[in-house]
């Protein structure tokens, strides 16, 4: 075997620096090996030539490559559209919900001094709790008003920059520095100075900067104090103490546990420097409602999440504490996954019909799971023309499929409309448990919304408001709730309360304090009878109303809280792949490195019997090696195990195998499970290997 | 589940307890020619309540034990001496169980022959690792026959059998009184129905005789670099199209990969195999694809594996990449100070730069501290990061502030291709296996080394060694000596350094005790030579070589 095949066998090539740490990456050279391309590269190539007018944008031609190039741009600039769009309303939700702190920040620091704190460090403790990043969002935005009005700025300081005292100031005098003057005026501060040139950790430069500049407020914020060193802290405080007279520094500590534990590390003499005041930051799970449900219940929005990925956004919130941006972002993947994999989205663009007028696109309508029921609907009202239509003239089906996507997706802004209805509904009936909007749309989205015990509970809570409370409610469902029949009951209300002011509030005759029991004796036997109150004229009329709101929710529910499901069409403007989404985001590693070990042939989907389920010598080696190691005990035999490792060999191959090429294959299998960390070296036997990890677990 | 075959459809039912209840009633212990009779009375007999009997048991018999048979049978099929090898006991019985399904009849008989021997002549040793209570198992019939194979299996390897083993342990009575050692074969009781997987790991890896056999490697002669690379070179891949197609299923998703990074992800790609030339060539697609915008793009390929790489020496190498010549020569000695550095050189930069981490989970990246750093290296905007990770584990060296900052989407990458740069395998296995003391790795190590080393080094190794076999000659004139004598030779006889040294001022190879001195130190560095102290005071070298190595690597020396 030559060095060059066997550098080729094993990924290696003499030209390529695999041996360097890093590097600038240098195509190789194409000259010599045109010829030898392995057919993969033919592949990729060809497909690169294809599409060389598509090489601008991102977006792969799908319907088996057969996707026009103008339905491909479309898609791509749909999504941006669509993503911007919703983007903005996010970045909106996130400021709005950080505002109220920040304003509260910002008052603080404008107005405290030493002066103000008794002399001591002016100190703004910002719990965040597990809203690990509003945070930095918060002191972004602090900086950016600071600098603006050129009161002062916002140094950040993490835990990785302060391993000792001397770095710890040089980071920050740096990073107070270049947040202005950039990393040249960084430089050039250091260099342009009168006298003696001073080292970087000396506060005298700050000081001198602080001056050149008229810094009013410096705020030092601490990302992850629990993360400092408490007596570096203590230093370092201590220092700013004793510069306080001259750079005006306001200390800004975040905090994700609590105040008390964060003061408890803390050595007295060092709390005692300091003096501020405490702000809380809203909890992420707020923020990713709102956040939600702007996206799914806005008038505007033309693409819904459906029940499984909403299911796995809310676990994946839940489960790794994930930020609203995490979350969003992940939101932002499952509209990239939408436009980037499904052809049909193409129809959300409204594009007109010679895009449309593509063959394979018509044919993948007509496979969808949701054409078919449409045509099954459509033969029980027996319009079978159209369906023959449908099926058979492509132009036709072009021209109805806007349409029908339209209608459609208008009933998805119903059903949201409706969810958000049943929402505001249950602020009002709701004492107890708060049921959110996400919970309201997974059951919407999976069609049991209509017949769930929320929506029956809700009603009957309706039933027995009292006219004060559904004044209220009837105001708030005003904007939502759209029709003749709910402002007429608002007038008819206003009226019949405007007859009798001085009454208090009305009572339905389903309130349980119109209703009497009467108990009575008859034959010795108590008889229990319930009976209507005698009601005033206005409570029956009121009751009359209150009959009519809630024959018109129930009417209005059941027509707008359809199982999207069954839309024709949904494919294209609902997303509900669990997959790609959970995967990407949550991913099982571990699980996939013990599957891709123990049945190596999920992976290699093999082409000859795929049912090889026993170790053999057809497997990678590792596998091999791994499956017997799962058989063996806590302690395992090198020599033992070696032995077995030959024998699957030995077995298989009938012309004798060479013994130091298994052992070959044997070192190379070991030494992975020894980077894999399920092996290590055992002391307790000569030659044993000690297992540390379990399948499974 | 040849038991089935065997008996009919008499179902396998009974467990090693009843079995041996059986025993007792039936009075003795060699009542071993009726097998097939006995089994079915003594159930019926003894199985007071059969449903509850089933309920408990049947899995064990017919259902989960069937198949550990089914798989160690397949598992060594034709070599017994190498099933023998792994999941030996002591006695002979067993290995003869554990054998083939093929052969089952004939190792039947064996069995029950070797099993009426067994009992005969009990001993200490066959008294506490249970191959006496297989035999009379053996003997006393078919029935419990897959039990047993289970038995002998987790004799020798418990966590996989291990619904069964313990119950032997637990539920036996003994069967004669002052068995010192019996004790130690307890197990706690087999726990019931799926466990929780917590439990299953303490329930895995409960305290307990480990049993394995004494065989060392040191018949086996260890592979050198050299040979490995030589072997390796001629195994021929079975799955070779299959991992290429694999290869090429990956290769569909780089415009989706492109796509993301548009969009401001960062990836991380995982599972099992190399994922470097995955990286080669994802980094010459993006190369091509952009050819058509004049601008080239940055990409910066990182090795997370090379030993001693530093997270500033690949900032830096990002900076070089991103401001070509106008870098400044002088970049700052912390990590952060070069990364300030980048992000306010990418301010002004319009492309994106693309950087890719093989092996992010490597040991030397795999620090908090580094991590951190690579997160804000991510977190920058207009930086691409895809990193690859190897390790089953990995997640957990971020925690959410860091994987906040690292955006990563998560792509699984199984290639199957061996990790041939990543690790050192000859090495690696060396440690596992505690012979650290080959690190020279012999005549090829040495070799190897010699071939990076200057001339001069080349030089004075050559005379090391040609005064040593020398020497060795002078000294022992015998053959047998110097034959026996082997590694040893080396540590008992020397060169005195002075000696050494005029030496080579005579050939020229060093003009000063300095220059003579840092060769030699290059040599200690790879453990080359070894030196010490005589009751002299005198400085002796030698060569931890055996002489037929020594003469080897001198005449590579000679000739090379």
């Amino acid at each position: 075997m030559d060095a060059d095949g066997l550098n080729d066998a094993l990924g290696l090539s003499n030209d390529k620096p695999q041996n360097l740490g890093s590097y600038i990456y240098q195509p190789p050279k194409h000259g010599k090996s045109a010829g030898e391309r392995p057919s993969k590269r033919r592949k990729v190539s060809s497909t690169t030539g294809r599409d060389d007018q598509a090489d601008q944008q991102r977006f792969v031609p799908l319907l088996n490559g057969d996707e026009n190039a103008e339905s491909v741009q479309l898609r791509y600039d749909t999504y941006q559209e669509l993503w911007s769009k919703q983007e903005n309303k996010i970045q909106n939700i996130l400021e709005d919900v950080d505002s109220a702190v920040l304003a509260d920040v910002l008052s603080f620091v404008r107005n405290t001094s030493p002066q103000t704190c008794d002399g001591c460090i002016p100190t703004a403790l910002v719990t965040v709790g597990s809203n690990v990043s509003s945070l930095s969002r918060l002191l972004s935005r602090l900086n950016g008003q600071l600098i603006s009005t050129e009161e002062g700025s916002v140094v950040v300081l993490e835990s990785g920059d302060a391993p000792n005292l001397k770095t710890t100031l040089k980071n920050i005098i740096r990073a107070a520095v270049t947040n202005t003057d950039g990393n040249d005026g960084y430089q050039k501060f250091l260099t342009d100075r009168a006298g003696p040139r001073l080292l970087g950790y000396d506060l005298d430069l700050l000081h001198d900067y602080v001056q050149r500049k008229g810094t009013k407020k410096l705020v030092l914020a601490l990302r992850d104090s629990e993360a400092f060193d408490p007596g570096l802290l203590t230093d370092l405080l201590s220092l700013f103490k004793s510069w306080l007279d001259r750079i005006p520094f306001t200390v800004l500590l975040g905090i994700s546990t609590s105040v008390e534990l964060f003061e408890g590390r803390l050595p007295r003499s060092c709390v005692a420097l300091l003096q501020g005041k405490h702000f809380e930051v809203q909890e992420a799970g707020n923020c990713v409602d709102r956040i939600y449900e702007t996206l799914q219940t806005d008038s505007g929005t033309n693409l819904w999440l459906g029940r499984n990925v909403t299911n796995t956004l809310f676990e994946n919130t839940s489960d790794y504490f994930q930020s609203p941006e995490a979350f969003s972002r992940m939101v932002k993947y499952a509209y990239m996954s939408h436009f980037f994999a499904n052809p049909l989205s193409v129809l959300l663009a409204n594009p007109d019909s010679t895009v449309l007028a593509q063959n394979k696109l018509c044919e993948a309508v007509r496979n969808l799971p949701s054409f078919r029921m449409f045509c099954e609907d459509l033969v029980e009202e027996g319009s079978i023309k159209q369906i023959r239509d449908l099926l058979e003239d492509d132009e036709y089906l072009i021209q109805e499929t806007p349409k029908y996507l339209d209608a459609n997706q208008q009933r998805m802004r119903g059903m949201f409309q409706a969810v958000r209805v049943i929402y505001v509904c249950l602020e009002h009936t709701q004492s107890a448990k708060k049921t959110t909007v996400p919970d309201l749309s997974v059951r919407a989205l999976s069609g049991e919304l209509s017949e769930s015990t929320i929506v029956e509970e809700m009603v009957a809570a309706a039933k027995t408001l009292d006219s004060d409370k559904l004044d209220e409610l009837l105001v708030r469902l005003r904007g939502i709730l759209i029709s003749r029949e709910a402002d007429a009951i608002q007038e008819d209300l206003k009226t019949l309360l405007e007859t009798c002011p001085e009454s208090g509030p009305l009572r339905s005759g389903y309130n349980i304090n119109s209703t009497v029991t009467r108990t009575t004796v008859v034959q010795q036997r108590i008889r229990l009878s319930k009976g209507q109150a005698d009601l005033s004229e206005q409570a029956v009329e009121y009751t009359n109303i209150v009959d009519r709101l809630v024959a018109l929710l129930q009417v209005y529910l059941t027509e707008t809280l359809i199982n999207p499901q069954d839309l024709f069409l949904h494919e294209a403007f609902l997303f509900d792949l669990r997959n790609p989404l959970k995967e990407t985001f949550a991913p099982r590693p571990r699980f996939a490195i013990e599957r891709a070990l123990a049945t190596p042939f999920d992976y290699l989907l093999s082409s000859s019997d795929a049912t090889m389920t026993k170790v053999s010598a057809k497997q990678p080696a590792t596998a091999i090696l791994y499956q017997l190691y799962l058989d063996s005990g806590a302690l395992v035999n090198v020599h033992d195990l070696w032995q077995a490792f030959y024998g699957v060999f030995e077995t298989e191959e009938a012309d004798g195998c060479d013994d130091r090429v298994v052992m070959s294959l044997f070192y190379g299998a070991l030494s992975e499970l020894k980077a894999f960390g399920v092996i290590k070296n055992s002391r307790k036997k000569t030659d044993h290997l000690a297992k540390s990890a379990w399948m499974g677990l | 589940m040849r038991k089935l075959s065997d008996t009919g459809d008499q179902p396998p039912v009974s467990t090693p307890k009843r079995k041996r209840t059986a025993l007792e009633q039936s009075n003795g212990a060699l009542n071993g020619h009726a097998p097939n009779a006995a089994l079915p009375n003594d159930d019926s007999s003894y199985e007071l309540p059969p449903s509850g009997l089933d309920q408990s048991t049947p899995k064990k018999a017919n259902g989960v034990s069937a198949t550990p048979l089914q798989q160690s049978g397949l598992k060594t099929p034709t070599q017994k001496s190498k099933a023998r090898g792994l999941f030996a006991t002591p006695t002979k019985a067993k290995s003869a169980i554990a054998a083939t399904p093929s052969r089952v009849k004939n190792a039947d008989r064996s069995a029950r022959k070797k099993s009426a021997r067994v009992l005969f002549e009990q001993d200490e040793d066959a008294a506490w690792d249970g191959s006496e209570r297989l035999a009379e198992e053996i003997l006393h019939g078919d029935g419990p026959d897959t039990e047993k194979v289970d038995q002998s299996l987790a004799e020798s390897i418990e966590p996989k059998a291990g619904e069964e083993a313990p119950e032997k342990g637990a539920k036996q009575p003994k069967r004669r009184a002052g068995r010192p050692k019996g004790a130690r074969n307890k197990r706690s009781p087999t726990p019931e129905g799926e466990l929780p997987a917590h439990e299953r790991y303490f329930f895995q890896n409960r305290a307990g005789p480990v049993k394995t056999s004494n065989a060392t490697l040191n018949k086996v002669t260890l592979l050198t670099h050299e040979e490995y690379f030589e072997k390796l070179g001629q195994y021929v891949d079975p799955c070779k199209e299959e991992k290429e197609y694999l290869q090429s299923l990956h290769h569909r998703s780089f415009p989706q990969w492109a796509f993301e990074f548009d969009e401001g992800f960062n990836i991380c790609l995982f599972g099992y195999g190399s994922k470097r030339k995955l990286m080669d060539e994802f980094a010459e697609w993006i190369y091509n694809h952009r050819l058509s915008d004049t601008t080239t793009p940055t990409i910066v390929m990182v090795n997370g594996y090379t030993p001693g790489i530093s997270i500033r020496s690949i900032f830096a190498t990002i900076v070089t990449a991103v401001m070509g010549d106008d870098a400044p020569s002088k970049l700052g000695a912390q990590p952060t100070e070069v990364l300030e550095l980048l992000q306010s050189a990418l301010k002004s930069h319009e492309e994106p730069v693309t950087v890719l981490i093989n092996s992010i989970d490597a040991p030397p990246l795999r620090r908090a501290a580094n991590q951190a750093l690579l997160a804000r290296l991510a977190a920058t905007p207009r930086i691409r990061l895809l990193a690859t990770a190897d390790t089953p584990n990995f997640p957990v060296m971020w925690d959410i502030s860091l994987r906040d900052q690292l955006n990563f989407v998560f792509h699984d990458c199984t290639t199957f291709l061996p990790f041939s740069a990543e690790a050192d395998v000859v090495e690696e296995v060396n440690t596992l296996l505690g012979r650290k003391g080959r690190r020279v790795g012999g005549k090829d190590g040495v070799g190897f080394v010699l071939k990076s080393l200057p001339e001069n080094a080349r030089n004075l190794y050559r005379l090391l060694l040609t005064e040593f076999i020398t020497l060795l000659d002078d000294g022992h004139q015998s053959d047998d000596e110097g034959a026996e004598g082997g590694g040893r030779a080396g540590d008992e006889t020397g060169i005195e350094f002075r000696l050494l040294y005029q030496k080579a001022t005579e050939e020229f190879v060093a003009s000063s005790e300095m220059m003579f001195r840092t060769l030699l130190k290059e040599f200690h560095d790879h453990q080359m030579i070894t030196s010490r102290m005589d009751a002299s005071g005198m400085e002796i070298l030698g060569v931890p070589l055996s002489r037929d190595e020594m003469e080897g690597v001198l005449e590579d020396l000679v000739l090379g």
